[in-house]
């Protein structure tokens, strides 16, 4: 838990901390609304599948159909496991992440991840753990505009791809989420996921109107709000000019002095945040980036009580 | 009118402007941070802004507030209250006339045992804050603590020094007015009409005084013992009364060990005493009063000096001379003879006169250097002069002049002088004097001192004696040139020729040069000191502006009462304290609530 981070410059996307790929076995994405996809396996879906081609075993999940239970390990382990097959995905996924200029910040460069770097690796290792089940990952990414966007694919192989396109992946200047969120419908032509990366310094109206617009789709719909531990917890110098890199807009204060209102004012924006997600259901998650991601996505995936 | 006890320390009140200063100077543009989430902070300090604008004036005030309440608390500020329990620290100075008149006795009690037991009411309202001062009858301010004071005001005796009230309160005015705390005077006296003289006064007031009026008293004003030498044959004492008495007053009189002579006297007319002859030298004159209720005037000191009358050879072509030494021969003040020469330098002792001739001046120089003058005649002076007043002669015109001028540095001996430069002196046993003793030269022979100072002249100076002079205990007398020594029973004082004595007591005190007495001083209470009669409240109030009269009895409160100021630094140092704990509340409130 307490494992310092790897330097951000050191670290390659594709060389994730094998300490902390080694806390994503065992992770699955599943959705809790209904998805559409080409298999049934993992996700409940409106159509009925078929099997081709026996690619791995994976726990049993309740709901899954007792034929496709592989006896033969429940009488060796007495632990249900059932057969996947190749094409047995029905899920697919996008990631949207901000790469806007806010999220290339660290409130302390020296040992701590921006969060741009810190959502990089945790896409990866989202997309890893989504393509290693067999779920389409597809990316867009955005900062005043969309930047990137690849469409989600289910080859393992198209993991390497996410990584490149999340590698090259720069801060850009200003936040226009909506226009991003708005570019998944073109992807996700059926009910899918939505994983959406974001610092949230951005117009939550307008945000939350295309997340609302999403949900509408049908679309499964996780918000993952990173946040510096010093976005948290105010610090500083006894007095200091604290500017937006991104609308250059600044105020003046001891941070002392306003530490208390500060972290109060943070509860109450991740408070919105999650009840405005939650009253549209989407799925919202704060993570500050000192949290290692293995710990972050498990507590993100897991099934919520109400699916379980 | 608000005081204060260290206005010097007001300058402090410069510090007040130090919180608005670290105020404007934390003004100063910070730091740049970048920080992503300033919409949160502006969100914070938007809803706090108005509040946290007031706190940041509260304190500002409250700390300027603190900062001006301690230095005004340290400058001591008092305000004139009335009926105050306590006084703020003020300046006192006790004024205790202990003169010789406090010691008569009323309704059986020394009136300055009843000075005394006021004065201890005073001090005894004397804080350890307060300045203190005792002033008595020698007019010195003495400062101390209350024990230090209370233990002199204890060790008071009556004093032979007359105490003038309006000069003490002078003093008293003057040790206060370098004082920075509320000044006030605390007079406790008889108030003896004769004592209180006017007197400037810029600080409160209070005069203790005494209800009961004071006794009837007679005391003797003045002992003549009449020209001196006095012959074989005798002399008279004249005594003079001064006091309230009307009636007679039995006097003794006595010279020496003789036998006293009795007489009655009366207040206002002299009584005279001959006194039969003594033998040649100094005699202890003295006139006593019988008992009564103020002692120490009843008795005063004379000196007589018993010689042979001077023989003398003086020039019968100096007429005013020579009809003044008729005269003195005629009332047997001198007698024919060579032991004093008058008119020009002879063996023995001589008086010379510049010659009427001016072409003369240098003979008359060179017999003086031969007998060894120190003093020889100088250039003529034409222009008129007054003799300086001095105990041998008045102010009289001195019209023409010759300077007198000492052969070596220095002039001793001289006698008497005219415009400032020395116009009679002596030099040996030779006498000089500038002017030639004609109208045409001065007006002294036919002033009326013309004939004393002959009898002086030829008796005394001539000799090598010198006056009789008298003073009052503690007062400056005068020294003559010669004099190296004085002399009371068995003490003496080495003293230095031309300086002054201050007698210390009443009595005779002798004048000794080498092994000759050459003259004396008697020293004898002021005789006015005599007359009890009080003034009036209204007299002292005309002449005090302001002044507080009150029995001694109510002295001791209202010494602090009738100055008595407030002191203001306990509220402002609790207003501080209330300042600095609401400081730290809202401080503490501000980083709680907002931060």
């Amino acid at each position: 838990m307490n494992r310092p981070v790897s330097s951000p410059a050191r670290s390659r996307l594709d060389l994730l901390d094998p300490f902390e790929v080694s806390k994503l076995g065992g992770l699955e994405v599943v959705t809790e609304g209904v998805v559409e996809g080409f298999l049934s396996g993992l996700h409940r879906s409106p159509r009925r599948g078929f099997s081709v081609e026996f690619a791995e075993h994976r726990m049993y999940q309740p709901g899954d159909e007792l034929r496709y239970v592989d006896w033969k390990i429940l009488g060796r382990n007495d632990r249900l496991y059932v057969k996947q097959f190749e094409e047995e995905t029905n899920l697919r996924a996008m990631v949207v992440c901000d790469a806007s200029r806010s999220m290339a910040w660290s409130g302390d460069p020296e040992t701590r991840l921006s969060k741009l770097a810190y959502a990089q690796r945790l896409i990866a290792a989202l997309s890893l753990i989504l393509l290693r089940q067999r779920d389409a990952t597809g990316l867009i990414t955005f900062d005043d505009d969309v930047r990137t966007i690849l469409p989600p694919r289910a080859r393992l192989s198209h993991w390497r791809q996410l990584l490149g396109t999340l590698s090259a992946l720069e801060a850009g200047q200003g936040t226009a989420a909506e226009p991003a969120l708005r570019r998944v419908v073109n992807q996700l032509r059926r009910r899918g996921l939505v994983v959406f990366v974001s610092d949230l310094l951005l117009d939550r109206d307008l945000a939350l109107k295309a997340l609302r617009f999403l949900r509408h789709r049908g679309h499964q719909v996780l918000v993952l709000h990173l946040m510096d531990p010093a976005e948290v917890a105010l610090g500083g110098p006894a007095e200091a000019r604290f500017e937006d890199p991104e609308t250059r807009a600044a105020v003046i204060l001891r941070p002392r002095d306003w530490a208390g209102a500060y972290r109060d004012t943070v509860r109450t924006v991740v408070h919105e945040w999650h009840l405005a997600c939650r009253r549209h259901g989407i799925r919202y998650h704060r993570v500050t980036t000192d949290t290692p991601y293995g710990i972050v996505l498990r507590e993100a995936l897991a099934p919520s009580p109400r699916a379980a | 009118m608000i005081g204060f006890l260290h206005p010097w320390a007001l300058a402090g009140l410069a510090a007040a402007a130090v919180p608005v200063l670290l105020h404007l100077l934390a003004r100063r543009e910070p730091p740049t941070v970048v920080f992503p989430a300033v919409r949160y902070l502006i969100t914070t300090t938007r809803e706090h802004q108005r509040r946290l604008k007031l706190q940041h004036l509260l304190l500002l005030l409250f700390r300027t507030l603190l900062i001006i309440a301690l230095v005004l608390a340290a400058a001591g500020p008092t305000l004139p209250r009335s009926g105050v329990a306590g006084h703020a620290p003020s300046a006192l100075v006790l004024v205790v006339d202990n003169s010789p008149s406090s010691g008569a006795v009323v309704s059986g009690t020394a009136r300055l045992a009843q000075l005394q037991a006021a004065a201890r009411r005073v001090l005894a309202r004397a804080t350890p804050d307060d300045a203190l001062w005792l002033v008595t009858a020698d007019g010195l301010p003495r400062r101390g603590d209350r024990q230090t004071l209370l233990d002199q005001v204890g060790a008071l005796s009556v004093s032979s020094r007359r105490l003038d009230l309006g000069a003490a309160l002078g003093v008293a005015g003057e040790v206060l007015a370098a004082e920075s705390r509320p000044g006030e005077i605390a007079l406790l006296t008889d108030l003896q009409a004769t004592a209180v003289s006017p007197a400037d006064l810029r600080v409160p007031l209070v005069v203790g005084r005494p209800d009961e009026p004071p006794p009837a008293n007679v005391g003797i004003g003045r002992l003549e013992t009449g020209p001196q030498p006095w012959g074989a044959d005798g002399g008279r004492l004249t005594v003079s009364l001064v006091g309230d008495s009307g009636g007679g007053t039995p006097v003794t009189a006595r010279l020496g060990t003789r036998p006293a002579r009795q007489a009655l006297a009366h207040v206002g007319a002299a009584a005279v005493l001959g006194i039969p002859g003594v033998p040649t030298g100094w005699w202890n004159a003295d006139a006593e009063l019988d008992a009564d209720e103020l002692r120490i005037d009843d008795r005063r000191m004379g000196v007589v000096r018993v010689a042979p009358v001077a023989r003398v050879d003086w020039d019968s072509a100096s007429r005013y001379v020579a009809a003044a030494c008729e005269v003195l021969e005629a009332n047997r003040r001198i007698g024919r003879g060579r032991e004093v020469t008058f008119g020009r330098v002879a063996a023995g002792s001589s008086i010379v006169q510049p010659p009427e001739d001016g072409a003369a001046i240098g003979a008359l120089n060179r017999a003086l250097a031969a007998r060894g003058a120190a003093w020889h005649y100088g250039a003529p002076v034409l222009e008129p002069a007054m003799t300086d007043s001095g105990p041998l002669i008045g102010r009289v015109r001195v019209l023409r002049r010759y300077q007198l001028q000492p052969a070596e540095s220095g002039r001793t001996g001289v006698l008497a002088t005219a415009g400032g430069a020395p116009w009679l002196v002596r030099t040996g046993n030779i006498v000089l004097l500038g002017s030639r003793l004609d109208p045409a030269w001065t007006d002294l022979p036919v002033s009326a001192g013309f004939m004393p100072f002959m009898d002086a002249l030829v008796n005394r100076l001539a000799r090598g004696e010198v006056s009789l002079a008298d003073g009052a205990p503690g007062d400056a007398v005068p020294l003559p040139d010669q004099v190296s020594e004085v002399r009371q029973g068995g003490r003496d004082w080495r003293v230095e020729g031309g300086g002054t004595f201050r007698p210390a007591e009443p009595g005779a005190y002798y004048l000794v040069a080498g092994e000759d007495t050459v003259g004396a001083i008697t020293a004898n209470i002021d005789p006015r000191e005599s007359r009890l009669a009080p003034a009036s409240d209204a007299q002292a109030r005309r002449l005090w502006r302001g002044a507080r009269l009150v029995p001694l009895a109510d002295a001791g409160d209202a010494t602090f009462s009738s100055a008595a100021r407030g002191d203001l630094r306990g509220p402002l140092l609790w207003a501080a304290l209330l300042l600095g704990l609401a400081e730290m509340a809202l401080a503490s409130l501000w980083r709680r609530e907002p931060g």
